[in-house]
């Protein structure tokens, strides 16, 4: 019992006042993957590479739409890997939650 | 090696069809009727434990199945598969499980995934698919639809009963209080001590290896690390290791010292983690939240290094896609150790902990070694198995290390084999460390040739084995075996005469996966 309290006091509270104080994630963090649509030529290369298929290029009557999903997103960041514009960058945000899944659905559309 | 393959090629020469050796795996096809003597002189004879068993469709190049059955030779460092042709016109084959008790589950996921029937077999229930599963419809045959959608059917799954006075039934699960996966464990009791379990598993049967088909093989890297969530490095690496071995990719060293690494510091936090559950079960919380506490920071060390907590993301064909600083492990791992060390001292100083924990739960080596038990399970029960050492990969072979083993077979000693095991892992990784070569942590990869081959690691739960056969740079066939599968079954026999309420914590000392079984 005498130890169990040492133990206790010496440790300490380590628990975060989270969410009122944000929580930092390292550098590197694999979090939500953004795409600049200024970058991205939608070339269709990160939707190949893509492993469980968030990405997606489809080509309508006369746009190509580029749709990332962050419901099967998985951050392993191949998409990241392929873009050979440097379109695609896993950010470090990790909050996405959301109460529709409209939200969690990226679009870019270009009329061709 | 070279020895054992020619003395089993010698003794069976007439009743072998083909010979093939491909670095450590000697393959051997041999006559349908042989094939229970031969494996029965290799499991007697040598002591090789059958590790494996798995069937491929072959119809559409070869004309027919083929049943494998591999071998384990611990101290060549080897590997026999013994190969057998089965017709689509007879689909079935001699029962191995009275010989080997190991080969019971795979000839039974064999009957449902394939429809080959094991002649013989003492227990022919169904396995992965149940009874609502129409006959007829096996998921692994090349002709099945992965995007067919069977109809259901009535049936009923019977489970073995033990009658007598004052015995009654409890029935646990398939749903658990608590976030973890579903499984039916069914009691026969007579008061409180347990006269017989029967587990049933496989509710969530997520169609692994037929999702592996035709994929392309950087996709099926992903799909193999989430096989098993909290063995994600010892499943990637073990897959990857495969290929290489069928396109003869020699990793860079550096990468190889970063894999031993980040799968050194899986079985850190899975183990930490089991301890963890075993305070839990055992009602000492003031221990499961030290332990919880390091375990946090184990997963955010991992996080730090690799950007994802459990060490996602960072295995590919030919190496790794992300290079590790060291220092930010070496500042910690002093700290970790003092932490560890503490927290041991904290559950082993408490009698009412260990009391729960000793005499638990008992495993004899001899139900270990005929159901094939592996990992801290069988080592908790004197088998000094561990494939880091029995057939070294990645930079294992470089470093200074023990497997620790103890004799008693219960939940302590399975405790005890984890914390020991945490500190040879630390020690490990220090080394790794200390010696990691510089330079390229990927070896460029051309075209994959067509091919197949064994790759394996020591997850934490233990041997875990990938066998892929590749063709035209796609996946043919990916035979997944993780340890729970093998180490499920054993829980029948290590809750006999406890009692109801060490059910929790026998099965948290045995800590077997769901996710990893129910492929």
């Amino acid at each position: 019992m005498f130890n169990i309290l040492k133990k206790t006091i010496k440790t300490g509270i380590i628990t975060s006042k989270y969410p009122e104080i944000k929580d930092d994630v390292p550098e590197g963090f694999r979090g939500k993957p953004q795409i600049l649509s200024e970058q991205c030529t939608l070339c269709g290369d990160c939707a190949a590479a893509c492993p469980s298929r968030a990405l997606k290029l489809d080509h309508a009557e006369n746009e190509t739409v580029l749709t990332l999903s962050y419901c099967s997103c998985i951050f392993c960041g191949r998409c990241e890997e392929v873009c050979q514009n440097y379109a695609v960058k896993l950010t470090r945000e990790f909050e996405m939650a959301s109460r529709t899944k409209d939200d969690l659905v990226s679009v870019i559309r270009r009329r061709s | 090696m070279n020895e054992v393959f020619d003395t089993v090629t010698h003794e069976f020469k007439s009743q072998i069809l083909q010979r093939k050796v491909a670095s450590n795996e000697l393959y051997l096809t041999v006559e349908n009727d042989a094939v229970i003597a031969i494996c029965d002189y290799l499991y007697t004879h040598f002591d090789a434990p059958l590790v494996l068993m798995f069937a491929t469709d072959e119809r559409r190049t070869a004309g027919h199945f083929n049943i494998h059955y591999v071998f384990s030779f611990d101290n060549e460092d080897a590997f026999i598969i013994i190969r057998i042709h089965v017709d689509e016109a007879a689909p079935q084959f001699q029962t191995l499980t009275h010989r080997i008790p190991a080969a019971n589950w795979y000839e039974r996921e064999i009957q449902d995934m394939f429809g080959l029937t094991p002649v013989g077999h003492p227990d022919p229930r169904r396995l992965v698919m149940f009874e609502d599963w129409p006959q007829g419809c096996y998921p692994l045959r090349k002709d099945f639809d992965i995007n067919s959608t069977p109809e259901r059917v009535e049936g009923e799954y019977i489970y073995r009963r033990v009658e007598g006075e004052g015995v009654y039934e409890i029935p646990v699960g398939p749903v658990h209080a608590g976030v973890i996966e579903p499984g039916h464990f069914r009691f026969s009791v007579a008061g409180e001590p347990i006269l017989n379990l029967e587990i049933r598993h496989f509710y969530t049967h997520k169609g692994v290896e037929k999702l592996f088909e035709n994929l392309e093989l950087n996709k099926a890297v992903f799909l193999a690390e989430r096989i098993s969530g909290d063995n994600s490095m010892a499943h990637a690496v073990a897959f990857c290791q495969a290929i290489e071995q069928i396109a003869g990719i020699e990793i860079p060293s550096r990468a190889k010292y970063i894999r031993t690494i980040l799968l050194e510091l899986e079985r850190l936090y899975n183990h930490v983690g089991d301890i963890g559950g075993i305070a839990t079960d055992v009602g000492y919380y003031a221990g499961a939240a030290h332990a919880n506490k390091l375990k946090e920071d184990l997963l955010r060390l991992n996080e730090a290094l690799t950007g994802s907590r459990l060490l996602r993301g960072m295995n590919t064909i030919g190496g790794l896609r992300r290079d590790i600083s060291q220092d930010t492990i070496l500042s910690s791992l002093s700290t970790l150790q003092h932490d560890f060390r503490g927290l041991m001292e904290l559950l082993l100083n408490t009698p009412s902990v260990v009391d729960r924990m000793e005499t638990t739960g008992f495993i004899s080596q001899e139900i270990a070694r005929s159901l094939h038990v592996v990992g801290p399970i069988a080592r908790a029960s004197g088998i000094g198995r561990d494939t880091r050492c029995d057939h070294p990969y990645a930079a294992y072979q470089e470093l200074d290390f023990e497997v620790k083993t103890q004799r008693n077979g219960d939940v302590f000693a399975r405790t005890s084999v984890r914390a020991d095991e945490v500190n040879e892992s630390m020690k490990m990784i220090e080394q790794a460390l200390r010696s990691l070569p510089e330079g390229d942590i990927k070896t460029p990869v051309r075209d994959i040739p067509d091919g197949c081959a064994l790759g394996y690691t020591e997850a934490p739960r233990g041997e875990t084995l990938y066998w892929v056969m590749v063709r035209d740079g796609r996946i043919e066939r990916c035979k997944v075996r993780d340890p729970s599968f093998c180490n499920w079954l054993a829980i029948e026999y290590a809750v006999l005469d406890n009692i109801v309420p060490d059910f929790p914590l026998i099965n948290k000392s045995l800590s077997s996966s769901y996710s990893g079984n129910d492929m």
